[in-house]
């Protein structure tokens, strides 16, 4: 039995080879793009889970509290006292360790020098994250001091091999450390990673104001494994006050957050997670599971519209002795090899899709073959697809009744089949004009926070981390810079001006309260030519200068802060800052230093010699940038030879804060697209099959005078009248859904009338042109055919 | 074999009503040859899906040696159904997508006939309709002679009791249709009842007995001698 309708099934799919095709590849491009989709929130949903036991991995957060007393902000650095504290106080940490961020230091080995990043870690960390060691001893790797443990991508680049054992790499030109432990390139699913790491003693050594204890510098992550049987809850109730039983005024309140939810649930509101990057995941769970009902209601479809030519086999079946579950499980059958097929060919096209989705998106997936988990997976999605796609056709046919099928030579159309085939395509194509009006306005909403004035020269300036040399000999290099007129001006700064990277609060001015000690500035340090370098506006007052000695000590604000600090006149107003008492000489308009989908937080610029990392130029517009980027390059070097040039453009910088963004534009642009042409395919499918239905009534309105246009009109009308409810339907639906959407960006554009006008022309027009082509044929046919075909 | 009472169907849409059987009674002994004849719309089709359990009547009694078979649901029906009885169409249907041996494997199948008897039975069967030389092709590949001798094969595959043939040479030429009323008549002959509809009274003389049908009702009913001596 199973083979007889095996064989039907395969016959069948051979018979009627276009819509054969357009099921079989309907349904593989929708799979195809289901199957990355879920390999997306695979790779999205194992982010941090490939430690042993990452339920047990937790991470110290900060809950820091407002002016109003409520809590501010939720961060993820902890002071340095803290891993050591919990590991000697409480029984249910197993083990603690500190660790830096990832920075890019610069590293010599044998063969050459390079810029990786590195991180700090007590040793503790190689008993929380269980590396995969390759050389090396996984549990004393990092105990001895100026050690270091290197990825195995690390050693193949410096050495050309992973055997690197006790050889010495150099660290930033200073020291020297001792290779020991080669481990496996981390996955690219981790939130940390490193090309080396070493130990915290190095750390301490390097830089000094690590080595002291400190309570109040949130400089440093702290990871703890716990005892599986402690309770999370009660310990975060225990450790809330940590801060005040130590005898701080600090108002902040650790907790623990489990470490491997923290991508994709790490959005606090008042100290509780909100979420975060799980839901643009469930965004695209959605999306997979629309794109993949898309393909199947084709598939529904196309078996439906096809019913008249199976009602025959049913009858006849029914009357020789078959049961209707016996029927049923045919056609089921029937649609879990079109399935199969479909399938085989989907893993092709994700092969052949996936180098170039990598690309656009910036990560690594790719199809594990000897993952169980992975075949499992895609035999499921398979059952459940062939399931879904035959279940309706299953049904249908085989409740037919034999004694009118085989009596009556036509089935008539019944109503039922009729509407539900309706109901489908228009259920397909508004989902389909949904998609393309969300694409449409995440495109805009893109768009608008791109254009939205940065507030500074972002296009004209170029930064070079101030390392090395370039620390010690900045007045040399200023100078040489503009003598050889690659640059019009050079700024040194504490940090890059297209980041947030420092705060402070405990400030003082004429007129604060004590509880606007809690308010928090952005700072960031400066010389002289901040105003002339960076292009940013000055509203009052003047930028540093250095004929004001009094100016060593003075700041500009923006003009944010100047209202948080509610100064009718800024200028000369004294601000006890950082610990200085400092005068304010320049009132600015707030630019965009942090994320462009926010409005600016006040900030203060102070100015520092010592406090420097960054040089900023503008590059002279005089000279192509080209030539000014080789003539810095060669500056830089020759003051800095030991460390590579790294020129960075400010506007690059400033693009990858649209980075997550643009990768949700990506997806739904191509999904959207995907879902579009999947939906025509399908109508391509009933409009040819409708046309070969009624050749035989083409024929004679032919023979009585029926024009090409006349005829055209009357096999587009009955789907384009489809599309239109589809899109009736779909518009007020995207509204709604992108009228929220936009509502979460502070700041935002609004649903333009136009852009939905656009889109429903444009899916009205492409399925007018699916139609239309079949119909064309099908009127252009020499009706004596037509009527000699039955 | 056969005794049917009172037998009633009525066909409802929703503007009309329409009697197809009012009131029908009659009989088929075990071996008889029974044509059923009447102008269109008479029910001589109704009263066959009717024996064949394809259709339901509203009233009356069927038996079929001895067991009441009206008051039988769906599964019952259709397992009596595969196990006693086989059908010849008009329009032959046969199933295009499978081959002239595996159309004819198919009741063997649903009757959960081992393979090597269901190979045996099907070659035997081939061999005395004469189409050995077409049980690889395709039902589109045969004239309908050969597609009609293909659909007689398959009713009688799992040797039935009794046989329901409905304007068997309808769709045939008359040398073919000759051709399959005397593979009736074969048949008859051997032991199998058959209850045939016709409109053709040359295809009715091949029968034993002819029932004539008129509005749901018998109205006569006329024994072919040349024919019924030989069964006597």
């Amino acid at each position: 039995m199973f083979k007889l309708n095996f064989k039907i099934a395969l016959r069948n799919i051979w018979k009627n080879k276009t819509s054969s095709l357009i099921n079989i590849s309907g349904l593989a491009i929708g799979l195809a793009a289901c199957l990355v989709l879920l390999l997306y929130v695979s790779y999205e949903w194992n982010f941090d889970k490939h430690a042993k036991d990452d339920v047990n991995i937790y991470q110290v957060m900060m809950n820091h509290k407002g002016a109003n007393g409520q809590i501010a902000e939720t961060g993820p650095s902890t002071a340095n006292v803290i891993a050591p504290l919990f590991k000697q106080k409480y029984s249910w940490v197993k083990t603690a360790a500190r660790l830096s961020w990832a920075m890019p230091f610069l590293v010599s080995g044998e063969l050459n020098s390079y810029k990786k990043m590195g991180e700090f870690a007590d040793p503790e960390i190689l008993d929380i994250f269980g590396y995969t060691f390759i050389y090396g001893n996984k549990h004393t790797a990092l105990s001895t001091p100026n050690s270091v443990i290197v990825t195995e991508s690390t050693a193949r680049l410096f050495f050309g091999t992973t055997d690197v054992m006790n050889r010495s790499i150099r660290f930033q030109n200073q020291l020297d450390l001792k290779i020991t432990g080669v481990i496996k390139d981390l996955p690219p699913n981790v939130s940390r990673s490193f090309d080396y790491l070493m130990p915290w003693s190095v750390y301490e050594s390097q830089f000094s104001w690590v080595r002291e204890p400190n309570w109040e510098s949130y400089s440093y992550t702290t990871l703890l494994k716990i005892d599986p049987r402690a309770n999370v809850s009660e310990i975060n109730a225990s450790i809330k006050d940590l801060y005040q039983k130590n005898g701080l005024k600090l108002k902040v309140e650790p907790f623990l957050f489990q470490y491997s939810s923290l991508h994709l649930y790490g959005n606090f509101v008042n100290g509780i997670s909100t979420g975060g990057g799980i839901e643009q995941l469930r965004l695209f769970m959605g999306l997979a599971v629309g794109i993949l009902l898309i393909a199947c209601v084709n598939f529904m479809n196309m078996a439906t519209a096809k019913s008249e030519k199976r009602a025959k086999e049913v009858g006849i079946k029914k009357t020789i002795g078959a049961s209707r579950a016996g029927l049923i499980s045919q056609f089921l059958m029937e649609s879990l090899v079109l399935t199969v097929l479909s399938a085989v060919m989907a893993v092709v096209l994700i092969e052949m899709c996936l180098p170039l989705f990598n690309r656009l998106l910036a990560i690594e997936l790719n199809i594990n073959y000897s993952s169980v988990a992975m075949w499992l997976g895609l035999v499921a999605v398979v059952l459940v697809t062939g399931l879904i796609a035959g279940s309706y056709p299953a049904f249908y046919l085989s409740s037919f009744n034999p004694v009118q099928i085989l009596r009556k030579r036509n089935l008539g159309r019944g109503i039922f089949s009729i509407t539900l085939r309706q109901v489908l395509v228009v259920g397909q194509f508004s989902f389909a004009v949904i998609l393309i009006i969300a694409t449409t306005v995440i495109y805009q909403q893109i768009q608008y926070i791109k254009n939205r004035p940065v507030g500074y020269n972002v296009n004209e300036l170029v930064e070079v981390e101030q390392e090395g040399e370039l620390y010690g000999k900045y007045e040399l290099l200023k100078s040489r810079l503009l003598e050889s007129g690659a640059v019009s001006s050079v700024l040194s700064s504490s940090s890059t001006i297209s980041k947030e990277l420092s705060s402070s609060s405990g400030g003082e001015w004429p007129g604060s309260s004590e509880d606007d000690k809690l308010i928090r500035f952005n700072t960031m340090a400066t010389t002289y030519g901040f105003v002339k370098t960076t292009g940013v506006k000055l509203i009052y007052g003047r930028d540093f200068s250095p004929k004001f000695a009094s100016d060593t000590n003075a700041i500009l604000i923006s003009h944010s802060a100047m209202n948080v600090m509610n100064l009718k006149n800024p200028i000369g107003q004294i601000v006890n800052h950082h610990g200085y008492k400092s005068t304010i000489v320049g009132v600015f308009e707030d630019f965009i230093l942090g994320s462009p989908f926010e409005s600016e937080k006040p900030l203060i610029v102070g100015f520092s010699r010592e406090w420097s990392g960054m040089v900023t130029m503008k590059l002279n517009p005089a000279h192509p940038a080209s030539e000014n980027i080789t003539a810095i390059a060669k500056i830089v070097k020759e003051i800095n030879p030991a460390y590579p040039v790294n020129i960075t453009f400010v506007n690059q910088l400033y693009a990858q804060k649209l980075q997550s963004q643009k990768v949700l534009g990506i997806l739904s642009n191509f999904f959207g697209g995907l879902a579009i042409f999947i939906s025509c395919l399908g109508l391509f499918g009933l409009a040819s099959y409708s046309a070969e239905q009624r050749t035989k009534e083409i024929g004679v309105r032919k023979v009585l005078g029926a024009s090409v246009s006349n005829l055209m009109g009357l096999l587009s009308f009955s789907f384009l009248k489809m599309v239109g409810v589809a899109i009736v339907i779909a518009i007020p639906v995207a509204n709604y859904i992108m009228s929220d959407w936009l509502k979460s960006f502070e700041f935002h554009t609004s649903v333009n009338w136009v852009i939905i006008l656009l889109a429903a022309a444009g899916t009205i027009g492409i399925a007018l042109f699916t139609v239309s082509f079949q119909a064309y044929k099908a009127a252009k046919a020499n009706p004596v055919d037509a009527l000699k075909y039955e | 074999m056969i005794k049917i009472e009172n037998l009633e169907k009525v066909y409802k849409t929703e503007e009309i009503e329409t009697t197809a059987l009012n009131g029908i009674n009659m009989h088929v002994k075990t071996g008889e040859f029974v044509s059923i004849m009447g102008p269109s719309g008479c029910g001589k089709s109704t009263l066959l899906n009717v024996m064949g359990l394809l259709d339901k009547p509203e009233s009356g009694s069927y038996k079929f040696l001895e067991t009441e078979l009206l008051s039988m649901n769906d599964k019952q029906r259709s397992n009596f159904r595969k196990q006693n009885m086989g059908f010849v169409f008009q329009n032959f249907n046969l199933i295009d997508e499978l081959t002239v041996f595996e159309n004819i494997e198919l009741p063997l199948i649903y009757n959960k006939v081992p393979a090597t008897e269901r190979k045996r039975l099907v070659n035997e069967i081939i061999e005395r309709m004469n189409i050995v030389n077409r049980s690889g092709h395709f039902p589109q590949q045969l004239s309908g002679g050969q597609q009609q001798r293909v659909a007689v094969a398959r009713a009688l595959v799992t040797k039935p009791k009794l046989v329901l043939a409905d304007e068997p040479t309808g769709n045939l030429d008359s040398s073919h249709g000759n051709e399959v009323m005397e593979l009736l008549c074969e048949l008859n002959e051997q032991g199998t009842t058959i209850v045939m509809v016709t409109h053709s009274s040359h295809d009715a003389s091949f029968s034993n007995r002819i029932i004539n049908l008129k509005d749901g009702h018998v109205i006569s009913e006329k024994i072919n001698k040349s024919r019924t001596e030989e069964l006597i």
